[in-house]
């Protein structure tokens, strides 16, 4: 099957590697002549300048990866067009935005789904079955945290521009991070948070680092946050403390330490899903139990759980969705949607 | 009937009456005689023209002086609006000029001149030299310098052998070489600086606004008087706003038709 990419920047290649190694054929729209060259020569691929001529192919659905401000435009766009599209994570730069791509995904009822890949690392797949088992009882705190010590992405293009992709370190790893607490613990809504975000890294002349992604050499704009910590509390009466940092004076960390009345959890995830820097990926779970016997005793297990990726398993999930014309819950537009008003919840009490 | 030809071929007639209008535009106001003696004409050639203009409306008179009329600005003000940079960054003029308090403009090279296409003036602001529609040299001004830097090295040269770099204040780049130096600087940093080069009380701080086949659409530029552009702000704080706003500039033109029109 063939399908199409708006936005050939880090992202869209990204997308397209995946779809290639499962197999599928792809094509790419981007308004910028460079990124169509690249993509067009990497991938053998067609490419286009206006989405409209994208439109006439005949493809089985539609990446959105362009700069999150543009998610919008072309999602709603691909979606009024009639094909099941996949929004790369943030859903939109805003939260408005974000409800006006969910109007016209319920209107047009296309499958429409939001790229969140860690969820698809089978640690945090088999976290959420002992969740649903009961195991942890009620799960009453979970600290999140996501620290790189300096994986600042894209610094100095629109990765890193408040207008173009509307936050910096909490909308980027953010995004997966609140998804996946939220994910775990039955999408509680936040009704009090204490937070602050912070920009200490990015703005420096001297910024050093080791590796960067999407680093095209053109650093220019810098005006977000590169860490984020908030408590939060829940309506259910659970707490979380999150931590994100696209740099922080500190060993770098993805981790969530899941506290229930039962049991506990420390699940650790991947740090850079774009696989540079990580081979294999972390995808670790170990549970933490205290139980009564004629010694009490703390247990803690190991969870051993097979390496696959990430990514393909969501692609698979998307792909699935597209051509049965499913609507999954899992990354549907709507959780995309309440990963956004966690966010942007945050934010107004960081800022 | 036949029409009046110079030997370039352009026709006399519209030379003569935009020249009258431009020396208008540079004066303000001025009389027969002034504009008679600026361009070489006999003083009834140029009385015919103004009053056919004045019919028109492209010029008004009061006694004796004659100044330009609002006809004037109906094309102006839609020649402006077919201009991108006008349009994609008229926005973010508007928010950094509340931000700073100051000066902020878009400026277009056109024939070797900056214009003006577009200025917000910040509540520092009282009185400004400068207008829509304004035209300044390019190698004395930060916008001028930055669009310099950008284009082909080969029409740096024409530029300079045109204009001769003629000094504008004491600190006026006038030099063939310590220019050329100067817009290096300027491409590696992407930022250009005019330090009281153009006014003698004034600092300047320009960005190119370049889009994706390196086309460059205009500059970006904020201005302040000596007394509030301390080498901090000057040297650091607005050229990395400045930075911001053009590379947001650049991304929304290059993807224009993809911005949502809610």
């Amino acid at each position: 099957m063939k399908f199409g990419i708006i936005g050939l920047g880090a992202h869209g290649i990204t997308h397209a590697n995946v779809l290639t190694r499962l197999g599928q054929t792809v094509i790419g729209v981007d308004a910028n002549s460079e990124a169509r060259a690249e993509f067009g020569e990497t991938f053998d691929a067609k490419t286009y300048k206006n989405t409209a001529s994208l439109y006439e192919q005949d493809i089985a659905g539609i990446i959105i990866a362009t700069p999150n401000k543009f998610h919008e435009a072309t999602a709603t766009e691909a979606l009024d067009a009639g094909f099941p599209t996949l929004i790369e994570k943030p859903l939109a730069h805003d939260l408005p935005s974000a409800e006006r791509i969910v109007e016209v995904a319920d209107q047009t009822g296309c499958p429409c789904l939001v790229s969140f890949s860690n969820k698809f690392q089978t640690a945090c797949s088999v976290a959420k079955s002992y969740v649903e088992s009961g195991y942890f009882g009620k799960i009453t705190h979970i600290r999140a945290r996501h620290v790189r010590r300096r994986g600042i992405p894209g610094r100095g293009t629109w990765y890193t521009s408040k207008d173009i992709a509307g936050g910096g370190a909490l909308l980027d790893i953010g995004a997966n991070l609140v998804n996946v607490l939220l994910y775990l613990t039955g999408w509680p809504t936040i009704t009090e948070v204490v937070g602050n975000a912070r920009s200490e890294f990015g703005k420096q002349d001297n910024y050093a680092y080791l590796d960067m992604y999407d680093d095209n050499g053109q650093a220019k704009m810098y005006d977000v946050e590169d860490s984020v910590t908030a408590f939060c509390k829940f309506g259910d009466g659970m707490t979380a403390s999150i931590e994100v940092a696209w740099a922080a004076n500190a060993q770098p960390e993805h981790k969530y330490v899941i506290q229930g009345t039962d049991a506990g959890a420390e699940l650790r995830l991947s740090n850079d899903l774009s696989e540079k820097n990580e081979s294999p990926l972390t995808n670790e779970l170990s549970l933490l139990e205290t139980r009564p016997d004629d010694i009490d005793h703390h247990v803690d297990a190991a969870v051993t759980v097979p390496d696959s990726d990430p990514l393909e398993r969501e692609m698979r999930h998307f792909t699935t969705a597209a051509t049965d014309e499913e609507h999954p819950t899992l990354n549907s537009v709507q959780q995309g949607l309440r990963v956004q008003r966690a966010i942007d919840t945050i934010y107004t009490a960081s800022r | 009937m036949t029409t009046n030809t110079s030997n370039s071929g352009r026709i006399q007639a519209v030379q003569t009456t935009l020249a009258i209008l431009e020396v208008l535009r540079d004066r303000r106001v001025a009389g027969v005689s002034e504009i008679a003696r600026e361009l070489t004409y006999a003083k009834s050639t140029v009385h015919h023209y103004l009053k056919s203009l004045e019919e028109a409306g492209y010029v008004e008179r009061k006694d004796t002086q004659y100044a330009l009329g609002l006809q004037a600005l109906t094309l102006g003000g839609v020649a402006r609006e077919r201009e991108r940079l006008f349009h994609l960054g008229r926005e973010q003029v508007d928010q950094l000029a509340v931000e700073t308090g100051e000066k902020v403009r878009l400026i277009v090279e056109r024939d070797w001149r900056g214009i003006t296409v577009y200025q917000a003036e910040g509540e520092q602001v009282s009185q400004t030299r400068t207008h829509v529609g304004s035209t300044e040299l390019l190698h004395s001004t930060a916008a001028g310098k930055a669009f310099l830097a950008a284009i082909p090295r080969a029409e740096t040269h024409e530029y300079i052998s045109q204009t001769g770099l003629p000094a504008q204040t004491e600190n006026t780049i006038t030099e063939t070489d310590e220019l050329l130096t100067e817009l290096d600087r300027i491409k590696d940093r992407g930022i250009a600086l005019d330090d009281q080069e153009h006014y003698t009380d004034i600092r300047c701080v320009a960005v190119p606004i370049v889009i994706d086949d390196e086309t460059v659409l205009g500059t970006i530029s904020a201005s302040a008087p000596l007394d509030r552009m301390s080498e901090e702000r000057f040297r650091s704080t607005l050229p990395n706003k400045l930075q911001n706003i053009a590379g947001v500039v650049e991304i929304n033109t290059t993807y224009s038709e993809w911005i949502a029109t809610s």
